[in-house]
């Protein structure tokens, strides 16, 4: 008897085929049923024209001894995607280019005579610096006649966060919390302004639609004379929407920080400096993960170390200005994200499986956790013992700044409350890390006061040659 | 009373929304084309003035 293949638990919905992992490595199946469509995907050479744009994950056939069932028609390969993110982690500007790759490949894939059957974020994933779709089982034969099946899906999962974070309701990742599937367009109806309907395209794919869908009844919605420059004019008034919208201008906490924190004798700089040695001692590792990364100055250093590296802070704008200079090249490689570390993205989805919550995706080689330990102490009352293991489920390496109780920041944030704090202290925070970690390093950085350290999680392979 | 089509599958509901869409967007390409013949048109005859 065949075994069964491992499916992905969020592979569930889409009759053509579905992912499995077999030894660590992920596979598609593509179900007979799709025989047709998958073939003239391929041979009509729309599949080779978007992987030539960089537009799509390539693949490759396969036909090794893997598990199977009896509706099997072909196993494809993918290449493989470093850090599975979703919507919910993303900026705005990364929400919106993921928008604009779909509409992107609805107008090159009609020109091959197919369609987009599905739009959804968590089809495209962050891979070698830039966005690209996942799903090769997407493309479906285009029949003129019919509208866009996937018209409401697209205004529910890209442009109903989108608005919502242009006129400044809520940031687009926090939406998808609230509605992983895309917000429904009766809610971003009664959410957006009233000035929202003097947008044309906005009045059109929100409002409009919401108006005809409530006075809708079953039944009245015969398709069958659409046309291919019907679907062309809707593609383009969605492209043209989509690309009118900014994320609101707002000074954030963070803003100029490092502008502040450089003018401090030459404590960045020596940060910098120490920080670049030590990723170079850990040289043969393969990923990193900078908590609260900021603008990403730290992420950098990992990156250009030819790390693959994934940054997080909780401020949206931030992320969203590292995005930008990781899309326009200045910060190579890396994927910054929206986390909160006190609040993890949660698993959600059918069984909470299929989309999995962040901790149970993050396995690092290294983490840097630099000028944080204390917002999360003080800013969050998160005990020592605690970061200490939250930090050790996602590194093997971890390079962690302490800052003391005297520090001008600390006081700043202690000014004006009780300081209740009265087991944060050097001491305490080497014995809670000295549980899940070895200390390799320790040095004060420029006479700040601050410690930085490189510890090694204890169960882990320390190359001792090289530290 | 009018929510009857969340129970329906996503896809058929925007069959409508989108024939009138469509409609409404075929208009206003049309006097686009328009505003871009005359400005086009216009852009044009200034260019040819400036040259002169």
């Amino acid at each position: 008897m065949a075994i069964q293949p491992a499916k992905h638990p969020a592979s569930y919905r889409d009759p053509a085929g579905f992912i499995f992992s077999q030894d660590g490595t992920i596979y598609r199946q593509v179900n007979q049923v799709f025989q047709t469509d998958f073939d003239l995907f391929i041979n009509s050479g729309c599949y080779q024209a978007l992987v030539d744009k960089g537009l799509i994950l390539a693949h490759r056939e396969v036909d090794l001894q893997l598990p199977t069932d009896s509706n099997r028609y072909k196993t494809l390969k993918p290449e493989l995607v470093g850090f599975i993110s979703y919507p919910s982690e993303w900026p705005f500007d990364m929400l919106k280019d993921a928008a604009l790759l779909t509409l992107r490949l609805m107008k090159e894939a009609i020109a091959f005579g197919l369609i987009l059957k599905d739009a959804t974020p968590y089809n495209i994933q962050w891979h070698e610096g830039a966005l690209r779709f996942i799903d090769s089982l997407s493309f479906e034969r285009y029949d003129p006649s019919q509208p866009w099946d996937a018209y409401r899906q697209f205004c529910e999962s890209f442009l109903g966060p989108l608005l919502l974070n242009h006129y400044g309701k809520l940031p687009s990742a926090k939406a998808f919390l609230a509605y992983p599937d895309g917000v429904p367009v009766s809610v971003t109806a009664g959410i957006l302004p009233w000035r929202s309907r003097f947008s044309f395209h906005t009045y059109l794919h929100i409002h409009l639609q919401n108006k005809l869908t409530k006075n809708a009844t079953v039944g009245t919605g015969q398709a069958g004379n659409f046309s291919k420059q019907k679907l062309l004019n809707l593609v383009s008034s969605l492209e043209s929407l989509v690309s009118s919208l900014r994320l609101p201008k707002q000074a954030t906490t963070w803003s100029g920080y490092y502008d502040e924190a450089s003018t401090r004798n030459d404590y960045l700089a020596r940060k910098l400096a120490m920080v670049r040695e030590w990723i170079g001692l850990l040289s043969g590792n393969l990923s990193c993960i900078d908590f609260g990364a900021n603008e990403g100055e730290f992420s950098c250093i990992a990156s250009e170390a030819n790390l693959e590296t994934v940054a997080v802070d909780f401020d949206p704008l931030c992320v969203n200005r590292l995005y930008q200079a990781s899309k326009a090249g200045f910060r190579k490689k890396i994927l910054p994200l929206v986390i909160d570390l006190s609040n993890p993205t949660p698993g959600t989805g059918l069984d909470n499986r299929e989309h999995q919550s962040f901790s149970n995706r993050g396995k690092f080689d290294i983490a840097l956790a630099l000028a944080l330990i204390h917002h999360l102490a003080i800013g969050k009352n998160i005990p020592l013992e605690r970061s200490a293991a939250f930090f050790a489920r996602f590194t093997k390496y971890l390079v962690i700044e302490f800052v003391p109780k005297s520090d001008e920041k600390i006081r700043l944030m202690l000014s004006g409350r009780k300081d209740i704090y009265t087991t944060y202290s050097q001491e305490n925070f080497e014995s809670a890390f000295a549980e899940h970690f070895e200390t390799l390093r320790s040095a004060d950085i420029a006479g700040s006061g601050r410690i930085l350290y490189l510890m090694a999680r204890k169960e882990a392979d320390i190359p001792a040659a090289n530290i | 009373m009018t929510n009857f089509l969340l129970y329906i599958d996503p896809g058929s509901g925007s069959y409508l929304v989108q024939m009138i869409l469509a409609a409404v967007l075929g208009v206003s390409m049309f006097f686009k084309n328009i505003k871009l013949y005359v400005k086009h048109f216009f852009g044009r005859f200034s260019k040819k003035n400036k040259d002169n």
